[in-house]
């Protein structure tokens, strides 16, 4: 019984304990690192653009590489 | 056993322990350091004047373009009784330096690189500005920053100085 409950106590612990670090979040002026440019998603927007075209121009094909819209068909 | 609880009080109950500050909150000093006088940033040594207690850093866009116009608004109004205080949070206070050298200010910046600062203030964007009255209490607090933004924090600085 008293191992069942020790078990329970620290199973319990776990729970709370992973809550609150699974709540943890960065704070707005520990972003420094986050808003350089090489973290951004296309590092280079330009050199991105530029091989965007050259594949619309030879696939005659665009888009396809992000979800914008909210599916009304409308974008 | 023992072990285990201290592991858990320390992690979990410490990780929330922060007491925040708010409007009409007395205004407490921070670890930041004012460089030009090589001193801890003490708020209570402004008490009489208004403050503009302003968070910044050099990665962030609005923060630099707020510069200017805080200048020029602080040189306007110096003689009234009003200071800004600006507290950088860059984690490497080199690169506010640098910037500072290109760009320098009139008003006081302090350093605050451990981020102790803006967390005991509760920061939630940057930047974000604390006016501070007279009697060293909060009024209001403004977070971001917009062109359009100029003309009420005037407004809300004039007020403060208008109190006596």
């Amino acid at each position: 019984m008293k191992k069942n409950l020790n078990f329970l106590f620290k199973f319990v612990c776990l729970v709370l304990f992973l809550f609150f670090v699974t709540a943890c979040s960065v704070a707005p002026w520990e972003r420094g690192n986050l808003a350089k440019k090489n973290m951004q998603i296309s590092p280079n927007p330009v050199r991105s653009y530029l091989r965007s075209h050259v594949f619309d121009s030879k696939e005659a094909s665009s888009g396809g590489y992000g979800a914008v819209g909210g599916g009304c068909g409308c974008n | 056993m023992r072990c285990f609880l201290l592991l858990f009080y320390l992690l979990v109950i410490h990780s929330t322990a922060v007491k925040a500050m708010e409007i009409n909150s007395k205004v407490v000093s921070c670890s930041a350091v004012i460089e030009t006088e090589q001193t801890n940033m003490d708020l209570q040594k402004f008490r009489g004047k208004v403050v503009y207690l302003d968070f910044w850093a050099t990665w962030c866009p609005p923060c630099k373009k707020s510069m200017p116009f805080l200048n020029a608004l602080r040189n306007e109004l110096h003689d009234q009784g009003f200071e800004v205080i600006a507290v950088n949070v860059d984690e490497d206070s080199d690169d506010a330096r640098q910037f500072l050298q290109q760009y320098p200010v009139d008003y006081l910046v302090a350093m605050d690189p451990t981020g102790q600062c803006p967390q005991q203030y509760d920061v939630k964007a940057m930047p974000s500005a604390y006016f501070i009255d007279r009697k060293g209490i909060i009024r209001h607090i403004h977070l971001g920053f917009r062109e359009r933004d100029k003309q009420q924090i005037r407004s809300l600085i004039l007020d403060l100085l208008a109190e006596k």
